[in-house]
């Protein structure tokens, strides 16, 4: 009977690092979301059967307006709060089980964080130990690229500081899964270039970056997937390259039949139209979000 | 890797809490500690007072008794009412609630700090002050003016009172579970309510003990509502002691179960 459950607790073990080996060597679906509903109450859903897959080998941008629900499908993926039905599958597991083998896959910057009074090297010493792969290099080059002094309290830092070293102990981490929501607030311009440059170098083949944000114009050259959120659902879901194939973003002087969505700018208009003529163009994000938002039935024929 | 339980990992989420509980843990002992040494000091018989009051031929020290029960439930209660007020602070919560180690070893973690460490420190300062106030009585026990002492010699007269086996320390055993019951509680509170824990669970407790003792009351007269009493056999003892061991433990197990779901329930 003992040897029995030992089997059975032994094969569990297996499938668990059989599910994070199979996960992390293949370019797969790392999230599944499938016919999710959610909401703080039930009469005012905030996601209705909401459906997506997330692979690695991506940074995402998770976009849209105030109380959309960035936050809210973010802490949904990392388990902070429960759907109310559906399925939502993080790399073979169920995020609201909040089972170590996944937390420890999970590097996740909330936009309000807290840490506590002790020197990073205190801190470093309590977390880092429960992430096997924690790089104790890669957490000092970080620091030392965000200039951050190593030897104040936690306490007494920037919030901009803090935010910095949060950032890198998250990817010293060595997490497959980086979900960030608005991790360019707090921070002054040369940081968030340096964010920029950190985050393109920490993308592998194997990692799944997720970043929910306000500031489109932080997240320029840097996400490969845009996300946006509207009416309770995904309003688009598409490739940087997709979207520049399928739109062109161009200055107009004039506005005619052609162009989907238009904004005044100083020289004319900011517009939006498809790419008949498969021409370069650079995404326009802010434009992009707004187009969407005041356009949604004009583009969906184009992403489906 | 084992999802539920892992000592190693337990063992880093005991150093990982002792970051932000070891402070608050150590403030209130230290607090705690002067607190009973205040309460020494002011209550010990001086040989300036004259004689002091004498209890079956020991010195009588019984303000310990009401400082013991008193100090000791403020302390444990607050304690365990502190260890999870992170998860009502958002930003705190949710650091707390990604850490890599199950829910299980969290709850585990809360009960070693609020029921092991905090009544087993309690009880070990006590014992601590205690001893080095009877000491003192006992060395300066000449200094009081004459006094009857019967039986018992000077240096033992004091310490003898802590350890004596009139004290019969057999039926206080029937208590041993009630701090710990004390501690499930306000653990339970700490994760159900996300501010002001001690004080709704303070109250929440006034409240339940109210209403079950009133309901306890209107079922023993409707019981023995038209009834007589035939015998008068005296009181069983030990089977009321039985009795709050019994039901302490229970209830103790019973709020660490809801504890548990609530900590796996708990969204930010």
């Amino acid at each position: 009977m003992a040897s029995e459950k030992k089997l059975v607790k032994n094969l569990e073990v297996i499938k668990i690092q059989h599910t994070l080996v199979y996960y992390l060597t293949n370019t797969v679906d790392m999230i599944k979301i499938n016919n999710l509903n959610f909401g703080y109450s039930k009469h005012k859903p905030l996601f209705k059967n909401m459906s997506m897959q997330l692979s690695n080998g991506h940074i995402y941008g998770l976009l849209g307006k105030n109380g959309a629900g960035k936050s809210s499908l973010l802490k949904n993926m990392a388990g902070l709060v429960y759907a109310q039905s559906g399925t939502l599958d993080v790399m073979g597991f169920n995020p609201a089980k909040r089972q170590p083998a996944l937390l420890e896959q999970i590097c996740f910057i909330p936009e309000e964080f807290y840490l506590p009074s002790v020197k990073i090297s205190a801190y470093i010493k309590a977390n880092a130990p429960f992430y096997k792969n924690f790089n104790h290099q890669y957490f000092g080059n970080l620091l030392k690229e965000f200039d951050i002094p190593v030897s104040q309290k936690l306490i007494n830092m920037s919030y901009g500081q803090k935010k910095k070293v949060i950032i890198a102990f998250g990817l010293a981490t060595q997490a497959k899964l980086i979900i960030m929501d608005e991790p360019t607030n707090g921070l002054d311009i040369p940081s968030k270039a340096q964010f920029r440059k950190i985050m393109a170098s920490a993308m592998t083949d194997d990692r799944c970056i997720i970043i929910s944000t306000h500031q489109v114009r932080d997240l320029d050259n840097l996400i490969d997937t845009v996300i946006m959120l509207d009416e309770n659902d995904v309003a688009l879901k598409a490739s940087v390259q997709e979207i520049t194939e399928k739109l062109t973003f161009k200055k107009v002087k004039e506005v005619d039949d052609s162009i989907i969505y238009a904004e005044p700018s100083l020289s004319g208009y900011n517009a939006v139209m498809p790419n008949y003529h498969q021409e370069e163009s650079k995404l326009d994000m802010e434009l992009l979000f707004n187009a969407i938002l005041a356009e949604k039935i004009k583009f969906k024929p184009l992403f489906n | 890797m084992n999802n539920t339980f892992n000592i190693n990992r337990f063992g880093l989420l005991l150093r990982r809490q002792w970051l932000d509980f070891g402070k608050i843990y150590l403030l209130s002992l230290i607090v705690v500690f002067g607190v009973l040494v205040g309460f020494y000091v002011t209550n010990i018989p001086k040989p300036s007072d004259g004689l002091p009051s004498m209890d079956d031929g020991f010195i009588s020290l019984r303000f310990r008794y009401p400082i013991f029960g008193m100090v000791g439930f403020l302390f444990i209660s607050i304690l365990a009412s502190s260890y999870f007020t992170n998860l009502g602070q958002k930003p705190k919560a949710i650091i707390d609630l990604m850490t890599p180690a199950s829910v299980f070893e969290k709850f585990l973690a809360g009960v070693f700090y609020t029921t092991i460490l905090g009544i087993g420190s309690y009880l070990f300062i006590f014992y601590i002050t205690d001893l080095v106030f009877c000491k003192y009585l006992n060395n300066t026990f000449s200094a009081f003016p004459p006094v009857h002492i019967g039986k018992n010699s000077a240096a033992t007269l004091v310490k003898a009172r802590l350890l004596n086996s009139e004290m019969n320390f057999e039926q206080y055993r029937g208590f041993a579970c009630v701090p710990v019951m004390v501690t499930s509680m306000f653990l339970l509170g700490s994760v159900y309510f996300n501010r002001f824990h001690y004080i709704k669970t303070a109250v929440s407790v006034f409240i339940a003990c109210s209403i079950i003792g009133y309901v306890i009351y209107l079922c023993v007269s409707k019981m023995g509502e038209n009834m007589v009493k035939i015998t008068d056999s005296g009181n069983n003892e030990q089977l009321a002691f039985t009795i709050i061991f019994v039901s302490s433990a229970v209830i103790s197990i019973f709020f660490w179960v809801i504890t548990y779901v609530r900590l796996k329930e708990k969204e930010i």
